[in-house]
């Protein structure tokens, strides 16, 4: 984005009354003989119940910051970087992203384990919308950072966990995106490999660059993010300093033993 | 009712279509890599390779020409070509038929994941499967030319139009199949017996000219009947194919394309959502 000096930089991600309403099919006609003879019949073709994975969201990401996302499971998060990232439409409201979007929801979609580590690099780096002049600059500092030099013509059948998600997470993390979503894949690889993720990300945020991150790993977003948002139910429940967001959130789910588990 | 999000810069889905095709252009690369990888998968693992690919389509070939020539005695001159212009051509749509119920399941993990397009994945099952196609087409237009026509015969040079018409027209009708296939699975249930069907009423292992008055009207509804026929004309007989069925598939081809088109990109905000 060109920043003008008359008119303030639109923020990097505005959610501006984001509801998303998922339906819950009591029943659901699934052959078309009987989806005729619920047209002729005039009775409704699928009874279907609303639930909501996010019931209000209102969010400004001003470009810079470092956002974590945190609440139990089903309290909206993932959908929240979904809708984000382009690949939900919302219910109601409107999305706004302002810069280039790189969602990273989860390690490896698209790879193919008949392919060697090359090409599904390349292929990765296609579903990110990296284009080949942009891989082609970018394609030895990805191999380097996921130390796999040695390995990039093996299928990547022969990977291990650890390394499959190393070369994901390369990949994504050299899209140089404006806005970088992250669901769940801080803790990938092994320590020396978290670290330098962590140092890639600070180094991302220095240059400008925007976070929006989910994690149930509280002393990674600690380190990681400047602004916490705590979502529950589908609503933000608290938004402010990262510290403080991270201290109430611990506090409620320590205070309820029940949900600590599920959390 | 969804109320969709006029939002700037939202990739997989837009209230403009405009914005739509946009990035569908945006996503070729990524078209290009899905084509490469089907491919590849298919053959890198596999000595024989493509001599896989032509065996099925030849040897139904073989088999249709013993039965129709030596058992129920269809009398048409140099059979063994008249069934392999028209064959292959059927052979394609199904094999795109079979290929829309499974595509938009086949990447689910992807899609919910990602923000492209969802055609995308249907257009490169679609390319991967023509480029087969294409090569099969050169060998049956080379085998053509040598044994049956003994020279390039003027008919030929309509090939390159029909493709493009029959990827058209196989286009239009995948792009909401294989979104009505997340809904419906009994599509999936469907599809054998309307392949049987459908194998029966084009025009593959006879001429249209053999098909009754009576019920020609109904029978070129068909798609695959008029395309079949064209492809009889240009590279069986070598001819220039008859003018008014070409002029009328190619509004035909267009038409289905354009309105599959749209039902699909009406219904694109739930294929990352429901598959």
């Amino acid at each position: 984005m060109r920043k003008s000096f008359d008119t303030p930089a639109p923020p990097a991600v505005e959610c501006d009354g984001v509801v998303k309403r998922f339906y819950h099919y009591e029943h659901r006609t699934t052959t078309l003989r009987e989806f005729f003879i619920r047209t002729v019949l005039r009775r409704p073709i699928h009874v279907r119940r609303a639930h909501f994975e996010i019931r209000r969201l209102d969010l400004r990401v001003e470009h810079g910051e470092a956002v974590a996302l945190v609440g139990a499971n089903g309290s909206g998060k993932s959908t929240a970087l979904r809708l984000i990232g382009g690949i939900y439409a919302p219910t109601e409201g409107v999305v706004r992203t302002h810069g280039r979007v790189a969602a990273v929801i989860e390690l490896a979609a698209g790879f193919h384990p008949e392919l060697t580590g090359a090409e599904n690099v390349a292929l990765y780096a296609a579903v990110m919308g990296l284009s080949s002049r942009e891989l082609a600059t970018r394609y030895e500092t990805m191999i380097r950072f996921a130390g796999v030099e040695d390995f990039v013509d093996v299928p990547l059948k022969y990977y291990s966990s650890g390394m499959r998600a190393r070369i994901a997470f390369a990949v994504a993390s050299h899209v140089d995106p404006d806005i970088l979503l992250l669901d769940e894949v801080l803790a990938v690889g092994d320590q020396a490999f978290r670290e330098r993720c962590t140092e890639r990300l600070r180094e991302f945020g220095r240059a400008g660059g925007t976070v929006v991150a989910v994690s149930h790993d509280v002393e990674t977003l600690r380190t990681l993010c400047t602004r916490g948002v705590w979502l529950e139910g589908g609503c933000v429940k608290m938004d402010g300093e990262i510290g403080a967001v991270l201290d109430a959130y611990s506090a409620s789910v320590t205070k309820h033993p029940s949900l600590a588990a599920l959390g | 009712m969804i109320t969709r999000a006029a939002g700037a810069a939202i990739p997989s889905y837009s209230s403009d279509r405009r914005d739509n095709l946009a990035e569908l252009w945006r996503s070729r690369e990524l078209l290009v890599r899905l084509v490469q990888r089907n491919l590849q998968i298919k053959y890198q693992r596999s000595v024989l390779g493509f001599v896989w690919t032509l065996f099925n389509p030849l040897l139904t070939v073989a088999i249709l020409m013993v039965v129709f020539r030596y058992v129920v005695r269809i009398e048409i001159p140099a059979y063994w070509a008249f069934l392999l212009s028209g064959y292959f051509v059927f052979n394609f749509a199904l094999q795109m038929l079979n290929a829309a119920v499974t595509v938009l399941r086949d990447h689910a993990q992807l899609s919910k994941s990602a923000a492209f397009p969802a055609e995308v994945l249907i257009f490169a099952a679609t390319l991967s499967r023509l480029a087969e196609y294409g090569v099969a087409m050169l060998l049956v237009l080379a085998a053509l030319a040598i044994f049956h026509h003994g020279g390039v015969p003027i008919g030929f040079a309509f090939f390159p139009l029909l493709v493009v018409l029959l990827l058209l027209a196989v286009a239009g009708i995948v792009l909401p199949l294989s979104v009505i296939s997340i809904f419906f699975y009994d599509v999936e249930h469907a599809l054998p017996v309307l392949a049987m069907m459908l194998f029966y009423i084009s025009p593959v292992f006879y001429p249209v000219s053999m098909v009754p008055d009576v019920i020609r009207p109904f029978f070129f509804l068909n798609p695959l009947s008029g395309l079949i026929s064209l492809h009889h004309s240009a590279l069986y007989e070598g001819v220039v194919p008859p003018l008014a069925l070409l002029g009328g598939m190619t509004l035909f081809s267009v038409g289905v394309a354009v309105l599959g088109y749209l039902i699909f990109d009406r219904y694109r905000a739930t294929c990352a959502e429901v598959v």
